[in-house]
């Protein structure tokens, strides 16, 4: 008698769990979404500009400037004028044509995108500018002030590459290079001696240093930075500063020829 | 019977059995649970991954959902759009009430048709009165009844009918023709209406298309109610198997382990083909690391793959591998347990698959750059591997040549037939009964005899692809009987030794030889050479060798220089140290022509044919292509190097340079090498023989005696099928199996292993290949083998990648589960393609040429060319659609088309690389020829069309654009004028006639960027200008109401360019020959057009 109750009490039990169990299944699915995360837009990371600190130099070649090498422009009549070679450009020991910028240090902040155009310009079969810096996307305006046509054709290492021609008088080009690139070579291959440097950075923090070899960058947030020099032939150096607040630091740099 | 008294002690009285019920009951009740719990989850985890799948899909979908929103926001802000939307409503709006007076127009029509047609004694009623009464009468037979039907019809049309418009109005018609027309008339009116309507609408639903199609072709992702309809796909999804059945029509699957393809994998992997892209990342949960779950729903890497494998009809596991039909747990799914042959392939390798498939094409996809797969297919060949092992479609002329003799033979059989079949039917036919008879008889004789005939000329067909082969046919390494010609006799056995100390990245692998063996196999090779002697050079000029060297393009295929410095193509040999082994004579020979052979080698005879037998038939010895046929027995002979590398049409002088260049590459002299007169004792030469033949040395090496040698090795074709129990592990299986223990102890080969050293159990497939690759002999350790038995495979010094790569292939190496049907055996274009990529892959034309997008060439990474790439090569990625297949076979028969100077390229003659001589085969040149027609899709044969003349007028017009400043054509291109020519950097426009096809030469025009990447020619030359293609420059006036292509017309011009007119256009652009001869000096004359500022 005993265990008949028994019995039936445990499967009594074991029914309920059953229906327990099976009822606990089905439970389970429902979950809280997870909140979604949109990224904002990147916009730009504001200066202050009270504690805006700034540096300047002047980059030195140490030794003798190798001579500029004439250049044979004889295939093109419409080329005039006297043209050097320009990979070297320095003058009392002073270095031209070099690339100053904020390497590291500037971490994730963002820049707004300058709204006016550098203008590129060849006349006398030259690029003016020689080495030219740009912001990511920055556009730049090339013109052709000769009375013969060019192409122009950058060949980078992590852009499109494109080639266009551009026949005198003809309306200016505008360009843009989205991603960051450091020397990045232009060439006209009608005139196989044009050859220039385009700058690509995220920052605006960038200068080119002149025939004195002066250079200044304005507008810094202080902080930690490694600033490179960046010379097409000579190679790059980089020198580590600490900028305080309205600091203004002279950084000089020694390229060797 | 008398009563028992109850015993005191009755089991039945005083035990109860209550506590083994209940014991039992639990664990009856227990393993009940157990049962239905592993019924409904145990044994079916992909039921959890499908609850999971809900979630995180549901969760990702509202998210993507709100960000579409946004984008889609952003798209309909922008201008573009909003003008879009401007031309639809103002559109809309104007049409609006005009639509909406049809649409009432059309209703009220619909009704009144509707009143006249339906009812009693209405239209449709009436006619189908009229229809029924026409029909008997057509099928009464009887005259008289005929008549009298006849008028009960006219009756019954002459009623009139009395119809109630729907306006309320009632309308009587006075017979069936009046009621009719009134109906034919309404439904005209309608059609009418309705055609005007349609009209009406139609460009307003253009502009919305234009609209929609804007917003779908700006959003990045799916649009937000796209993406909608797929969440309301996710919330009423149940639970379920999700199954693809391959071939469920077709089960005759010649895989023995199903006989069909049944794959679940979807069950889990629920993310593999969602319109948007899971990441890893985006089905965690948040804040967390991607889980097991997250892994397993991203969509499928390679979408693109998925479009033309479409896995409803290929499954997931002809590609994949693992056990598709297992749902109990992700192991077994995927195929890791011991009781399943083929385990899913590891990322690592997951390439093989495309192996399974495709293992006849050495170039998997259209833009095959940097796969694995490929790579493993290019060491196979280059590497040698396929001189001992065969393998389907590699090296295959032998095999050709026999089934070729084979036709012959059989071809020869059935000629034989038919020549007695004939004579017998002739024979019939003049003894024939009636002249028809005869006629009959004699026709069938002729017939055979004119097949005969074909069968002749198909014979000589044969006959000449007996030669196509023989040139085909090439050797991995170098012909060992030339070496008493070649080689530094002492550096032999060093070399032996181990050839990876001489030279790190050498295609000849170490064979583990003991002194005993170097020694005879030295003097073998040495007493069975050739030794016939050289004619002496004089040495050359080096440095200019060196120029030479670097810019004819020799490092394409060949390196230079050991460890950081090496630079140049990794395809032949790396010539660092060539100066210590090589004879320089010889070398004048190679780098002049590396096909010419000491002597001619009859495969008939079986010899090397001397002076002395071509003396006997009073012939002269001279053997070549031409020459190609032997003096003893007039079969074809070889009269090539087995060599792959081509002439470089260098004068004699500049072969003396280039070798005398390159016997200064050394780092030790070569007398200082050691003695080995040993190899001159014939004691030596059986034993040596014995060990050249036990390591198959004959694979890859031309060796006398030795050239009819077999493979050595296992084939491999379908290496991948094997059971892992027919993979030898040898004492390494028990370990292989539990893992942790590396066999593998040399640092060296420790190095190659793809995975580094063994911890986990790696008894499969891919560990034995790994292994075997790393360290050959491995399966030797801890083993007591004389020498003969010792596993022969040489160490093939392989880095990680390269063992990774071959392993891919291997594993993917397999005999097909898919039928026939689903198999890549394409016969259209595609065949053309793919057999074409042989070709290019055995002479390394990819060291030059750019043939897909993106790939990089040896020469590309050259310093040399970094600032002059117009100096490179031309890329090769139209070419089928630029040039004349006529001409294209020309020109790859002879690069400098000319006969005389064949010392330049005939082209690109501004170029210093120069494209070499290959002396294709006939067979070949035809693939060749029609792998780049197939691969622009080009028709073959190709049909020119035919070039309009040029008016005087419109002649004058395309001159003036030829010679425009701002189109200057001829400051790049050449013109044959030496003093232009060498700023030129494009061919010479003459050469266009005969060589480009018309519609290639305008594209060109248009855009050569997107043709050529990185070419010197511009784009923007010409714009888009009402529907025409216009000059981008100024124009001339007589250009004013010229209404056709620019572009059209140049090209024209160009085609029908004579040198006097390009000398006069020349000469008018104002370029003086005399400014630029004056500058030469400034100039290195070898600089030529590169002119980069220094």
């Amino acid at each position: 008698m005993k265990t008949k109750t028994s019995m039936a009490v445990w499967s009594l039990a074991a029914l309920l769990g059953f229906v327990l169990l099976a009822g606990c299944g089905k439970k389970e699915e429902e979950q809280p979404a997870g909140a979604p995360t949109a990224a904002p837009a990147a916009a730009a990371t504001p200066i202050d500009p009270a504690t805006a600190a700034s540096i300047s130099g002047t980059v030195k070649l140490d030794g003798e400037a190798p001579k500029a090498a004439k250049i044979d422009m004889s295939q093109d009549p419409a080329c005039k004028g006297t043209n050097t070679a320009e990979n070297v450009v320095a003058s009392g020991g002073h270095l031209a044509n070099v690339f100053v910028y904020v390497k590291e240090g500037l971490g994730n902040r963002t820049f707004d995108v300058p709204k006016e155009p550098i203008t590129l310009d060849q006349s006398g079969c030259k690029y003016h500018p020689h080495v030219m810096g740009v912001v990511a996307n920055q556009t730049i305006k090339i013109v052709n002030s000769d009375p013969t046509t060019h192409n122009i054709h950058p060949t980078p290492k992590d852009n499109r590459e494109w080639n266009e021609s551009q026949p005198p008088q003809a309306a200016a080009l505008e360009k843009t290079f989205a991603r960051e690139e450091i020397m990045l070579p232009v060439k006209c291959n009608q005139h196989p001696w044009m050859r220039m440097f385009v700058n690509v950075t995220k920052s605006p923090f960038f200068a080119v240093t002149g025939a004195d070899g002066k250079f200044e960058i304005k507008g810094l947030p202080p902080g930690d930075y490694t600033i490179a020099f960046v010379q097409e032939k000579l190679g790059e150096q980089d020198v580590k500063v600490t900028l305080a607040a309205k600091d203004s630091k002279t950084v000089d740099a020694t390229f060797k020829p | 019977m008398p009563e028992k008294p109850i015993p005191e002690n009755d089991p039945v009285v005083s035990k109860s059995l209550a506590p083994h019920y209940v014991i039992s009951m639990v664990i009856l009740m227990a393993t009940f649970f157990w049962a239905m719990w592993d019924e409904d989850f145990g044994q079916r985890p992909w039921k959890a991954f499908q609850h999971e799948w809900k979630d995180r899909y549901s969760t990702f979908l509202k998210n993507a959902r709100s960000q579409s929103g946004d984008a889609q926001k952003e798209v309909e802000a922008s201008p573009d759009y909003q003008k879009l939307k401007q031309d639809y409503d103002s559109a809309s709006q104007n049409a609006a009430p005009r639509i909406q007076e049809l649409r009432e127009k059309l209703r009220d029509l619909g009704a009144r048709i509707l009143a006249v047609q339906d009812g009693t004694n209405h239209f449709t009623d009436r006619r189908a009165y009229v229809t029924a009464a026409t029909y008997a009468i057509e099928t009464e037979t009887s005259s008289s009844s005929k008549q009298r039907m006849q008028r009960n019809l006219e009756e019954y049309k002459a009623k009139p009918s009395t119809v109630e418009m729907p306006d309320g109005k009632l309308q009587t018609f006075k017979n069936f023709g009046e009621l009719e027309e009134a109906y034919n008339e309404l439904k005209n009116e309608r059609t009418q209406f309705s055609a005007e309507l349609g009209e009406l609408i139609k460009p307003v639903n253009e502009k919305k298309e234009l609209m929609d199609s804007y917003l779908t072709d700006h959003m990045v992702n799916l649009t937000p109610s796209q993406l909608t309809n797929l969440q309301n796909g996710v919330e009423v999804w149940t639970p379920k198997i999700r199954q693809i059945n391959v071939n469920e029509h077709n089960a005759d699957i010649v895989r023995e382990d199903s006989s069909q393809i049944v794959d679940r994998c979807e069950s889990c992997h629920m993310g593999i083909r969602e319109p948007v892209k899971l990441t890893a990342a985006a089905m965690s949960l948040p804040g967390k690391k991607p889980d097991e779950y997250a892994r397993a729903f991203t969509s499928h890497p390679e979408p693109d793959l998925l479009k033309i494998h479409d896995p409803d009809k290929f499954g997931c596991t002809p590609c994949h591998q693992g056990n598709g039909r297992a749902t109990t747990s992700a192991e077994k799914a995927h195929g890791n347990y011991e009781h399943w042959l083929w385990p899913i392939f590891t990322p690592q390798n997951y390439e093989a698959g495309c192996q399974v498939c495709h293992s006849a094409d050495m170039v998997v996809v259209t833009n095959d750059v940097g796969w694995v797969v490929s790579e493993g297919k290019d060491l196979f060949r280059q590497r040698g591997c396929v001189g001992c092992h065969r393998f389907e479609g590699y090296d295959k002329e032998p095999e050709d040549l026999l089934s070729v003799a084979q036709q012959i033979k059989q071809l020869d059989q059935e000629k034989k037939d038919n020549f007695k079949q004939a004579g017998d039917l002739m024979k019939q036919a003049d003894k024939a009964e009636s002249n028809e008879e005869a006629n009959r008889l004699n026709d069938r004789a002729v017939a055979l005899k004119v097949t005969n005939s074909k069968l002749d000329l198909r014979i000589v067909q044969l006959d000449r692809s007996t030669k196509s082969l023989l040139e085909d046919m090439k050797k991995v390494a170098p012909n060992l009987k030339d070496i008493r010609l070649k080689l530094n006799k002492n550096w032999i056995p060093v070399w032996l030794k181990k050839p990876s100390d001489f030279r790190a990245t050498t295609k000849m692998p170490n064979f583990r030889l003991n002194d005993d063996q170097i020694k005879a196999i030295s003097a073998f090779i040495w007493q069975s050479a050739l030794k016939d002697s050289l004619p002496k050079h004089k040495p050359g000029n080096a440095t200019h060798g060196k120029e030479l060297f670097e810019s004819r393009g020799c490092l394409a295929c060949h390196s230079i220089g050991e460890g950081d410095q090496l630079q140049g193509g990794t395809f032949a040999a790396n010539l660092s140290r060539v100066g210590e082994k090589a004879n320089y004579d010889y070398l004048v020979r190679w780098v002049h022509n590396a096909r010419e052979r000491t002597r001619p080698y009859c495969p008939l005879e079986k010899k090397d044919i001397g002076p002395e037998d071509y003396k006997k038939k009073g012939l002269p010895y001279v053997f070549d292509l031409e020459h190609s046929r032997c003096p003893n027995d007039g079969h074809e002979l070889q009269v090539q190097n087995m060599t792959v590398m081509p002439s470089l049409r260098l004068s004699p002088q500049d072969a003396e340079d280039v070798a005398s260049y390159l016997i200064t590459l050394k780092k030790q002299e070569p007398p200082s090498y050691a003695d080995a007169s040993f190899m001159d004792d014939p004691n030596l030469k059986d034993e040596g023989k014995k060990w050249v033949r036990h390591f198959g040395c004959a694979g890859c090496h031309e060796i006398s005696g030795l050239e009819d040698e077999g493979r050595i090795g296992t084939e491999l074709t379908i290496e991948g099928s094997k059971p892992i129990e027919r993979l030898d592990f040898a004492l390494f299986t028990e370990i292989a199996q539990r893992g942790g223990i590396e066999p593998i102890t040399d640092p060296d080969d420790l190095v190659r292993l793809p995975e580094g050293p063994a911890k986990q159990p790696w008894y499969d497939q891919k560990g034995f290949f790994e292994h075997k690759l790393a360290e050959p002999n491995i399966w030797d350790k801890g083993k007591d083998k004389p020498e003969t038995e010792k596993l022969r495979m040489p160490n093939l010094h392989l880095t990680k990648e390269q063992i990774r790569a071959l392993t891919t292939f291997l594993l993917g190496s397999q005999e097909n589960p898919l039928p026939p049907n689903y198999q890549y055996r394409p016969l259209d274009y595609r065949r053309d393609i793919q057999e074409g990529w042989w070709v290019v892959k055995k002479y390394n034309c990819m060291g030059c040429h750019q043939l897909i997008p993106g790939q990089k060439t040896s020469l590309m990474a050259m310093a040399r060319y970094k600032d002059a790439q117009e100096q490179l090569p031309p890329k090769l990625l139209t070419e089928g659609a630029r040039v004349d297949p006529e001409w294209l076979q020309r020109f790859l028969k002879n690069p400098s088309l000319s006969t005389t100077d064949t010392n330049r390229n005939g082209v690109r003659s501004y170029l210093q690389v120069r494209m070499p001589t290959f002396s294709f085969s006939e067979n070949e040149l035809g693939k060749l020829v029609r792998f780049f027609q197939a691969l622009s899709r080009q028709p073959f044969p190709y049909i020119p069309e035919e070039v309009p003349v040029l008016t005087a007028k419109e002649t004058e017009m395309a001159r003036s654009l030829f010679s425009s400043t701002a189109a200057p054509c001829l400051k790049c291109h050449a013109t044959g004028d030496p003093a232009h020519d060498r700023f030129a950097t494009a061919p010479n426009f003459l050469q266009a006639r005969g060589r480009l096809k018309p519609d290639w030469m305008e594209r060109w025009m248009l855009d050569p960027q997107a043709i050529a990447p990185g070419t010197s020619m511009p784009s923007g030359l010409f714009k888009r200008d009402n529907g025409h293609w216009v000059f981008s420059g100024p124009t001339p006036a007589s250009f004013q109401g010229y209404d056709k292509d620019h572009t059209k017309l140049l090209v024209d011009y160009i085609l029908q360019l004579t040198p006097e007119e390009q000398r006069r256009v020349g000469a008018a652009m104002g370029r003086s020959s005399a400014a630029s001869g004056s500058s030469s000096g400034a100039k290195s004359s070898g600089n030529g057009g590169r002119g980069a500022p220094e």
